[in-house]
């Protein structure tokens, strides 16, 4: 075996590199060649080559690019449910810093609602809001607000007593105490916090919009998914779930990379 | 900013000797929800001379950090008075530096240059940023740290990160240099060479400043301190208050041992006192 990687001039560095590649290549041959192989009915279980060009169709590459509609519909509402899970959850954890009873408040309401699937609340969303995008926001906001909150809590509750008398001793208002000390020491929470947060509400936000497209709503990745099996469009549908579960990737990768430029660097990183 | 100023205008008038810090009666009692306080510091009176350097020696629980953290402002007294230049303390200042023990006082998120920046640009807002960094690199040059001022503190060692924190100590020039058992948590061989260089260090970055200085190690005190207080523990009380005239020389020097073994005495009796 080591004679044989050294005949072919591989260093051990380059495997442990090539490795994921090559899990990630040898299960799309494997997909392909089991469906090609086993005759599988393309309505039931398309082959890989066939999601991938309806993937590239439906952004663009040689079809009519319809994909970066629903992805528009989807991230829009997203983004808007992030920016409120956000401000609430600063603003709920700016009362409980100060306040035993809001602490108290903001404790139990994550309590409550951190084991509870937010999209159960779909359907009270849907008698109170209707079939709306507000519906929709509500859901995502219950699903995203409450780990943001809860590590946003926690953040602030560990910061060094050292550095908080740091900041005291060269006389910091307590704005800018805030704003020096309390956040940037926070920040590692804070990131795994929206992390986490923007986790869950993408997987509720594409749950949602399958039971909005079931009952004939509109927009989103998820609707899309769930029409192309209505319409029996099997390989659209894989190239929708393919898309979902890309763009999940490429946002992790998008907070690793804010992770690696700070906490990584400062060494303050939790876990 | 303008009376923190003015402040240190006024403690440069004073000469030599004349007392800088007045501690009268000053005791200080935690109290834990729901128990009986427990008295830390109990009723000490000791005036700290302007320029000396002033070592409280005890062992650990004498309530000695309580007392300078009081001193620093941090924490109120439970009764009694401590003056700086005549006026009570109030809130920490600028003035009074505190060197925590703790590794983590610096800014994990600046680099070496950077915390001393801050310090600097904290106290002295008007100075212009490549002026403040001319300082900063002086300072951080005086502790040794030249090479490690690009980086980043979780890069450093414990004792890299104790010179930083003195340099931006030195930097922010305060009346009074409040330091915790700095080296208490530095490995034997890192204490020594800290301990070492620390004379050198107060000589250049620290003339003209009051230093206030907390450790329960004898051999520490005995090459550090103009005068040593001794506490004792259970509640902290004065145990003793010794002039050094072996302040200054090499560690473990012959002539300082009987002092230091004196000292050592003095510190089991203490321990004795509570069992």
């Amino acid at each position: 075996m080591k004679a044989l990687a050294e005949g072919h001039n591989v260093s051990p560095e380059i495997i442990e590199k090539l490795r994921k590649p090559i899990v990630v290549a040898g299960l799309c041959l494997a997909w392909e060649l089991v469906v090609r192989g086993m005759q599988v009915n393309p309505l039931l279980f398309p082959a890989f080559s066939d999601v991938v060009m309806h993937l590239a169709a439906g952004l663009g590459l040689g079809g009519s690019g319809e994909l970066w509609g629903y992805i528009w519909d989807t991230l829009r509402v997203l983004l808007q449910a992030y920016a409120i899970s956000v401000a609430l959850a600063i603003f709920m954890t700016g009362l409980a810093v100060g306040n035993r009873w809001a602490r108290e408040v903001l404790s139990v309401m994550t309590g409550i609602f951190q084991p509870l699937p937010s999209i159960a609340l779909l359907p009270m969303a849907i008698l109170w809001f209707g079939f709306s995008q507000e519906s929709l926001i509500f859901v995502v906001v219950m699903s995203m607000l409450w780990p943001i909150a809860s590590s946003l809590t926690v953040g602030f509750a560990t910061v060094s007593p050292t550095l908080v008398r740091l900041g005291q001793n060269y006389e910091l208002s307590r704005i800018s105490l805030v704003t020096t000390v309390l956040v940037p020491s926070a920040l590692p929470m804070m990131i795994a916090g929206l992390k986490v947060g923007w986790g869950f509400g993408w997987r509720t936000i594409v749950a949602a919009e399958l039971v909005f497209g079931a009952t004939g709503g509109g927009g989103g990745i998820g609707w899309f998914i769930n029409n192309s099996r209505l319409f029996m469009n099997v390989a659209d549908g894989f190239a929708g779930i393919m898309l979902v579960i890309i763009i999940g990737l490429a946002t992790e990768s998008l907070f690793i990379a804010l992770q690696r430029l700070t906490t990584q660097r400062w060494g303050t990183e939790t876990a | 900013m303008a009376t923190a100023a003015n402040r240190a205008a006024r403690f440069e008038q004073l000469s030599p000797g004349e007392p800088l810090v007045t501690i009268r009666d000053a005791s200080i009692a935690y109290s834990t929800r729901g128990r009986a306080a427990t008295l830390a510091v109990d009723s000490v009176s000791i005036d700290i001379r302007k320029g000396e350097k002033f070592v409280i020696l005890g062992p650990s629980g004498c309530g000695k950090s309580t007392l300078l953290t009081a001193i620093g402002g941090f924490i109120p007294l439970t009764s009694g008075s401590i003056k700086i230049d005549g006026e009570p303390v109030g809130s920490p200042s600028m003035d009074r530096i505190m060197v925590f023990q703790d590794f983590g006082q610096l800014l994990p998120w600046r680099t070496v240059l950077g915390n001393v920046t801050w310090g600097i640009r904290r106290r002295f807002p008007k100075m212009s940023r490549s002026e403040a960094q001319a300082r900063a690199r002086e300072c951080i040059a005086l502790v040794g740290l030249d090479r490690q001022s690009p980086q980043y503190p979780n890069t450093l060692s414990g004792g890299q990160k104790q010179r930083c924190a003195l340099a931006r100590a030195f930097a922010v020039a305060p009346a009074l240099l409040l330091m915790d058992e700095p080296f208490g948590a530095l490995d034997a061989i890192n204490r020594e060479r800290m301990q070492a260089e620390l004379n050198r260090m107060l000589m250049e970055g620290a003339r003209g400043m009051t230093v206030i200085f907390v450790t329960h190690d004898v051999n520490e005190a005995v090459h550090l301190g103009d005068r040593i207080m001794v506490m004792s523990r259970g509640p902290g009380r004065v145990r003793a208050l010794i002039d050094n005239p072996h302040v200054g020389s090499p560690l473990f020097h012959a002539d300082a041992m009987p002092l230091a073994a004196e000292l050592r005495e003095l510190l089991k009796d203490t321990e004795n006192t509570v069992s």
